[in-house]
């Protein structure tokens, strides 16, 4: 079987990951949506004799390095391993399109040109002659639309018969002026018999008019280039003459100009006219001067309700069968340490990353849904002025409103940006946005310390607060770390569009899928760490301490018991009774609290103390800040397990919330949430964050960055809360 | 006179654009070539970013970019 390998080349929006999706039929397995991803995804489909692979580029514009993306486009494209070129177009806006196609003929490789959305063009009485263009390029084109399937089957084949036969240089023609000088430099590299493996002649021609850097840097090395040199000078000469231009760049867009409107004139009918398209019409209320940010507002606020309220229901449900798999599973392994890591460690870790699942697939969908129907760029054109002023760009937003979820995609979606500088600081930025996992800390320590009525309002305080401060951050960020040019604001306005189910529901499938992996690995591994650490080295003086002590308590109430007459009534008893109770648990917690002390994460504890005690934080809650590193939920655990509770106590526990009153002050509190607020957001995020972001220094000044902060405004919090005590 | 002079509504010709190598390729390339018509659709509140449509495409730009493509009131 022959392997053929097809890349999907287009501009963004277009539809490549759609269409692969068609051809490849149930095999699909692409994960390239949006321009959220800028590796080259696949998917596979397998023909009698053939076994072929699309490899779904992100889209381009152009093949220049203007993004992350694009220059992955390009990269592949010259260098990368393919068969094919399958170049998908907007058939309802073919001549810009074609502008790119005329550039992806210069690299004179086998293609096939698809003329998606021709049921849309269909409509919209555009109709295009894809026989003539077939023949004007030498290339073939086929209508197609991947939303209704039509011509697909012809497609492939076209693939397939284009594979099989030998290599047509498609036809693109220049202006005569300019044709007359690439015939110059042709018949100059003939003349010398020059050939290279990866560029023909002609190629080589064209690449060194246009001026092009690759082909330069490979003409420089050979010999020939002293006698190329004058040639080419005089050739350019020519060029800028004809053209009365010297700028390169608007020359070649001048000829692929022309020439795109050219063949469009030529192949393209329009039946009907329609004066205000459906776009428009909706543009005009969505971006609309004044109504614009408020359906904005409003568009977002409901994205959270659904996520924080839809998200909450299956949680419990979720958390509920975790507690019973742990329950299950223990009470069938006998080894006791064995048994506490498979439950404790394991069950309990895999659980808290599941838990979170709903809320982080509601968010996808709205975050999805924002991309594919094209609201996204008209958001960051409502936006972008209000952030611009902090320094941030209008398409920052997505990943910031994605933090407020989960910091790991949020990270992820900083791909949008294009510009390095801008995509990092969005990215330090995130953590800013309290994530769905900080939201037991705040409910916890919003219940201890403010009246019910006023909880909620300090929750949303809380997460305003933290938002604001982003700002501030990016800010200051902007002015010092990250400063430069700011990258300029242009951006497509795509049509609205509806997305398919089966689209949609991929890509909550395969975002859900990679979340699941990706902070499954990190989180099992952090909780078994905090498992092992806060349950090693075991201490058997304590162990028995407390045993014995508890053991005196129970005889003492036996003798008491027996040698309590008749007439001491039932209640006298029921109140021993409880105090007896009450007692023993007290040493139990004692108990647990004397060996936590001495484990490895109370002598961690213990030794970071000193660098918590000016934010008023005590060695427990140092711990939990530590143990909080691994994911935001444990500081709640930890909490509970530190004092004295047992572990698995919830947020909405009445009792840690009266605990954490009694032992806690309020500044210390409010310090703690600040620094909760700022700090890391946990480490799974974190590694996403470092491979995002490719330079480990990156990484170092992002843990500095956040502890720094967190410290510095934990401190002011506490330090000025006590001046004003 | 450039594009961020131009009134909602009001459409004109592109003359030339005046910004430096890498966003010049990308307007070329987003279609906003020397010659095109252009419509001015919609300006934001604080007139931050317009949005103007040419042909059957649509594209945002901040006013600042706005200012160094130079038109002609059709």
């Amino acid at each position: 079987m022959q392997k053929i390998v097809i890349a999907l080349v287009g501009q963004p929006n277009v539809g490549k990951s759609h269409l692969a999706n068609a051809m490849s039929g149930s095999n699909l397995k692409i994960g390239n949506f949006a321009g959220v991803t800028v590796e080259k995804a696949t998917a596979r489909l397998k023909t009698e004799d053939f076994a072929i692979e699309f490899i779904d580029l992100p889209g381009l514009y152009s093949l220049e390095d203007f993004s992350a993306d694009e220059k992955v486009t390009k990269d592949f494209l010259q260098k990368g391993e393919y068969d094919l070129i399958l170049n998908v177009v907007d058939s309802t806006n073919l001549e810009r399109n074609l502008m790119l196609t005329t550039e992806l003929m210069e690299l004179q490789r086998k293609m096939v040109i698809a003329l998606n959305m021709d049921d849309e063009a269909i409509k919209e009485g555009i109709d295009i002659d894809a026989e003539t263009m077939s023949k004007i390029l030498s290339v073939p084109c086929v209508r197609v639309s991947s939303k209704i399937k039509t011509n697909i089957e012809m497609l492939i084949n076209q693939v397939l018969h284009v594979t099989k036969n030998e290599f047509i240089a498609p036809k693109l023609v220049y202006s005569d002026e300019v044709e007359e000088q690439l015939q110059t430099i042709v018949r100059f590299l003939e003349d010398k018999h020059f050939t290279t493996p990866h560029f023909s002649n002609r190629q080589i021609a064209v690449g060194l008019l246009w001026q092009k850097r690759e082909i330069y840097a490979l003409m420089h090395e050979q010999p020939l280039y002293v006698e190329l040199h004058p040639i080419l000078n005089n050739a350019l000469g020519h060029v800028y003459m004809y053209a009365q231009s010297e700028d390169i760049e608007e020359i070649i867009n001048r000829q692929h100009g022309a020439f795109s409107a050219g063949l469009s004139a030529e192949v393209l009918h329009v039946t009907k006219v329609i004066r205000k398209n459906l776009t428009q019409t909706i543009d005009a209320i969505l971006i609309h001067k004044l109504l614009g940010l408020p359906i904005f507002i409003f568009l977002m606020w409901g994205l959270f309700q659904l996520t924080f309220t839809l998200g909450r229901i299956p949680m419990d449900w979720i958390e509920a069968s975790f507690g019973w798999l742990a329950e299950t599973v223990g009470n069938t392994i006998d080894n006791e340490a064995m048994k506490s890591l498979i439950a404790d460690g394991i069950i309990a870790g895999v659980g808290s990353v599941v838990m979170f699942l709903p809320n982080i697939m509601i968010l996808f969908l709205g975050i999805a849904l924002l991309e594919t129907t094209g609201y996204m760029s008209r958001a960051a054109f409502l936006l972008d002025g209000f952030f611009h002023k902090f320094g941030l760009h209008g398409k920052s937003f997505v990943p910031l409103v994605t933090g407020f979820g989960c910091s790991v995609p949020a990270y992820m979606a900083a791909r949008t940006l294009k510009n390095k500088k801008d995509r990092l600081l969005t990215m330090f930025i995130i953590g800013f946005m309290s994530c769905g996992a900080r939201l037991p800390v705040y409910v916890l320590f919003a219940g201890a310390f403010f009246e019910e009525n006023m909880a909620g309002n300090v929750l949303f305080g809380i997460y305003i607060t933290g938002a604001l401060l982003g700002l501030i951050a990016a800010k200051i960020l902007r002015v010092s770390a990250f400063k430069g040019e700011d990258e300029p604001f242009v951006m497509e306005m795509p049509k609205y569009r509806l997305p398919s189910l089966k689209l949609l529901w991929f890509v909550v499938y395969s975002k859900s899928l990679m979340y699941i992996k990706k902070a499954g690995t990190f989180i099992l591994m952090a909780s078994m760490l905090i498992w092992f650490i806060s349950s090693y080295p075991k201490n058997s003086l304590i162990e028995e301490e407390y045993t014995t002590k508890i053991e005196a308590l129970q005889p003492s109430v036996t003798e008491e018991q027996s040698n309590s007459i008749e007439e001491v009534t039932k209640t006298v008893e029921e109140d021993k009774g409880t105090s007896l109770e009450e007692a023993t648990k007290a040493l139990e917690n004692e108990k647990r609290e004397k060996l936590m002390e001495h484990t490895y994460l109370g002598m961690i504890g213990r030794t970071i103390e000193p660098a918590f005690a000016p934010l008023g934080f005590d060695w427990k809650m140092s711990v939990a800040t530590f143990s909080g590193l691994a994911a935001k939920e444990v500081i709640v655990s930890t909490l509970g397990v530190l004092y004295s509770l047992g572990d698995g106590v919830k947020e909405d526990d009445g009792s840690l919330r009266a605990i954490i009153t009694a032992n806690i002050s309020f500044q210390s509190a409010m310090a703690f949430i600040v620094f909760v607020m700022v700090y890391l957001p946990c480490l799974a995020a974190t590694a996403v964050f470092a491979k995002e972001a490719e330079e480990t220094k990156y990484t170092v000044y992002l843990v500095i960055f956040t502890f720094a902060t967190a410290w510095v405004l934990a401190f002011i919090t506490y330090q000025g809360l006590m001046l004003l005590a | 006179m450039d594009l961020s002079q131009i009134n909602k509504n009001q459409k004109a010709h592109i003359k030339s654009i005046h910004a430096q190598n890498t966003l010049k390729k990308r307007l070329l390339s987003l279609g906003l070539g020397i010659g095109k018509e252009v419509e001015v659709v919609e300006t934001s509140l604080q007139k931050n970013t317009i949005k103007v449509s040419l042909g059957y495409s649509s594209i945002a730009l901040r006013f600042d970019e706005a200012k160094l493509i130079e038109v002609e009131v059709a």
